[in-house]
């Protein structure tokens, strides 16, 4: 298990590498520099000739690599706010050697991977950490501050996105399996495959302007939002408000993405508890009598939900593309607007970074799935 | 198929024949069309996509036969003002475009198609826009789908036949590509494409060079898929017979298992060409996708959303509908095909 922990971690290193080189490269080959839009000003004439030295543009180009790759993995900055991420850690540890030396049960290794989920929470949570990630050629300011101020608007989106998937897709699809070729399996199924065939920024613009502008020009009522992740006066608003608030901005976005994966996650779901359905330990179960809820809820369920802890990883990528496209169409302050921002200005340092987080994500949450399922499902071994 | 014994003397009379009852022999070509017939949406899907593939060929000749219009001119009325974002309607014959020849405006009529589905922004005909777009959306496809049916059947065959370190390298080649974040690398090359001097400009501005930014992107399931087929063929007993028989690996591959490994190569390639339509939209509509002027799908639904909120919804909800429909032909066939193409499936289908 840890050999495999290792060897996939080594695997995501050398991607990350392959993928900064990539993305370095390919913005080295634009026609201009970055610093084209500030040659414009006329007032930043003598300055440009001081920020191509600061910011070593005059450098070739691997140099320039380099420096950056030196740089966004150089820690400038670690310091503990108090003493919870160490007893975090302690206690952590503490737990999973209690856990694998006196629990016998099959969730177990479930029980240790949310203890380290919790306790590697509460570690970075309680730390200030800061990496040099160099500051924005586009005058946004520091890189590193910059792209975690707008981190949380996108966590807070996919979080939602995924809550709302797995929530409306998982049940949707076990509901198809055990009522196979009904009205409402078929009904799913032409419904899967229009989402399947659509764009989600035709999903998102048609939401935003029946549901938030025509929803209100019709009606009266404002029920979403257009743009915006809170009402200017959001401060000032009761509890209550600012939740309902937060809903009424925040449930186009989410829909927008989530719609195509939950549409994705039926289907699986759909398939794997067929699949479960159809096997020989539940026809023995209806065999030997058990009542129709019981053989489907105690023993098909358990199985047939693990295989989508593989799909929701691999449809991570898909919802941060997801993201990228909704946030630009919502004006969500979050990554993906950021990102936009950064290409259409070329600013290496944040385009960089951004990637980066992205990939790096992606890489852990693979890595955390992967782990999850051989913990779910005793079958699976790691070699 | 020559009959054993058939090209010695004489060819022997089949016995069916001569009672009169000859019989045709079903090959899998028939077995695959006639299960292919039976799935009705698939059938609907190729007549549309066949059609859609005809207009989109024949565009420029039409717009020469004036049927449809420039797709980059604006219409303008009898006194020479332009038509912004005109409703859809028959055209009332009051439609001109105007074109500078030898520096001297000259005034023609417009197709009598102009209005059909209404005009944007900048007074273009909607409808001869859609047509166009039609072109660098299927464009895209069917490049992005040949890209990604070669790249993934060369990478996938070569590292499922040889095993070891030919197999390791090309695989952990292939896990890179995968693990590069599609959308996010996509949008970078389709910021610098057209800033990227040495290559030709219709790679640089037009379809076919975000076609390949896509396929270069996107083979690596492919290759996982046809990997895994060839490491399960090569196993089979009819394998090890023609190599028992004397067969190189140049004839058991090209001959006994890439034929067998084509039913998942072919519909993979199908779902990749909807995919590429999709993600192609997807990058016009940031705005890192195919350049203006050329129209595409994608742009269109930007521009149209721009436009829907002022009232004007046609652009968007037309663009948007050829968008969604030729992606849904698209997987419809797919699904057919994966249907048709499984010897082992019963359709259930009613």
């Amino acid at each position: 298990m840890l050999a495999y922990i290792t060897r996939r971690l080594v695997y995501g290193m050398v991607t990350l590498l392959a993928l900064s080189a990539i993305v370095f490269s390919l913005l080295q080959m634009t026609g201009g520099g970055p610093l084209d839009r500030l040659k414009l000003n006329p007032r930043m004439g003598p300055y440009i000739q001081q920020l191509t030295e600061l910011w070593g543009l005059d450098q070739p180009a691997w140099k320039q690599y380099m420096t950056w790759l030196k740089n966004y993995t150089t820690i400038e900055e670690l310091s503990l706010q108090n003493a919870l991420p160490i007893i975090a850690i302690v206690g952590g540890a503490a737990a999973t050697y209690g856990l694998v030396k006196y629990v016998r049960r099959q969730w177990k290794g479930l029980a240790v991977v949310g203890v380290w989920a919790v306790a590697l929470f509460v570690a970075v949570s309680n730390t200030t950490i800061r990496f040099n990630w160099g500051t924005s050629f586009s005058g946004s300011g520091d890189v590193w501050d910059l792209v975690w101020s707008r981190a949380g608007a996108t966590f807070r989106l996919g979080l939602t996105a995924l809550a709302i998937a797995l929530i409306i897709g998982v049940p949707l699809g076990i509901y198809q399996a055990v009522r196979q070729y009904s009205f409402f399996d078929q009904l799913g199924t032409i419904g899967a495959f229009i989402a399947f065939s659509t764009p989600i920024f035709i999903i998102g613009i048609a939401l935003q302007i029946l549901l938030a502008l025509y929803l209100e020009k019709w009606t009266g009522v404002k029920l979403f939002y257009v743009t915006g992740m809170n009402d200017p006066g959001y401060s000032d608003m009761s509890a209550m408000g600012k939740l309902v608030d937060t809903l009424q901005h925040l449930i186009l976005p989410a829909v927008s993405i989530a719609l195509i994966s939950l549409a994705g996650y039926a289907r699986f779901q759909r398939a794997s508890m067929l699949e479960v359905l159809h096997s020989d330990y539940l026809r023995t179960a209806k065999a030997k009598g058990l009542p129709r809820r019981k053989v489907i809820v105690k023993h098909a369920l358990r199985n047939a939900m693990i295989p989508i802890v593989t799909l929701v990883s691999l449809d991570l990528a898909f919802m941060i593309g997801g993201a990228i496209i909704t946030e630009s169409i919502f004006g969500w302050p979050g990554i993906g607007r950021l990102y936009i921002k950064a290409i259409t200005e070329i600013d290496y340092p944040l385009v960089m970074a951004i990637v980066m987080v992205i990939g790096i994500g992606l890489i852990i949450m693979n890595i955390v799935a992967d782990i999850l399922y051989g913990v779910l499902d005793p079958r699976v071994r790691y070699d | 198929m020559t009959e054993p014994g058939g090209d010695i003397g004489e060819a022997p009379v089949q016995p069916d024949e001569a009672l009169g009852l000859a019989v045709e022999p079903v090959t899998q070509w028939d077995l695959f069309s006639s299960r292919l017939r039976r799935h009705r949406l698939a059938m609907i899907s190729t007549v549309f996509l066949m059609l859609l593939m005809t207009v989109v060929i024949l565009a420029p000749a039409m717009e020469s036969a004036g049927w449809i219009d420039d797709p980059t001119k604006g219409l303008v009325d009898a006194n020479g003002r332009i038509l912004r974002n005109i409703s859809p309607r028959a055209s009332d014959g009051e439609v001109f475009y105007t074109e500078i020849i030898d520096s001297q405006q000259v005034t023609f009529e417009a197709s009598p198609t102009a209005l059909l589905l209404g005009s944007d922004d900048l007074g273009r005909s909607v409808f001869t826009r859609i047509i166009f777009g039609g072109r660098a959306s299927l464009t895209v496809g069917l490049v992005t789908g040949f890209l990604v049916a070669s790249l993934g059947t060369v990478f996938g065959s070569l590292a499922g036949f040889y095993p070891g370190g030919v197999d390791q390298s090309l695989m952990r080649f292939t896990d890179l590509v995968l693990g590069l974040p599609l959308l996010p690398v996509a949008i970078v090359v389709g910021r610098i494409l057209p800033e990227i001097e040495f290559l030709p400009s219709f790679i640089r501005t037009g379809p076919f060079g975000i076609a390949m930014l896509i396929g270069f992107l996107a083979w690596g399931g492919l290759a996982r898929i046809v990997r895994a087929e060839f490491l399960s063929l090569r196993e089979k007993e009819f394998v090890e017979a023609a190599r028992a028989a004397g067969a190189g690996d140049n004839r058991i591959v090209f001959r006994h298992i890439l034929p067998n490994a084509m039913s998942p190569i072919i519909v993979q390639t199908t779902l990749i060409i909807g995919a590429a339509i999709i993600i192609e939209a997807a990058l016009s509509f940031l705005g890192f996708g195919v350049k203006p002027p050329t129209p595409t799908w994608g742009a269109m639904v930007s521009q149209g959303g721009r436009q829907a909120v002022r009232g004007f919804w046609w652009e968007m909800v037309f663009s948007g509908a050829a968008l969604v429909t030729t992606v849904l032909a698209i997987n419809f066939l797919g699904d057919g095909l994966r249907d048709a193409l499984d010897p082992t499936q019963t359709i259930e289908r009613k």
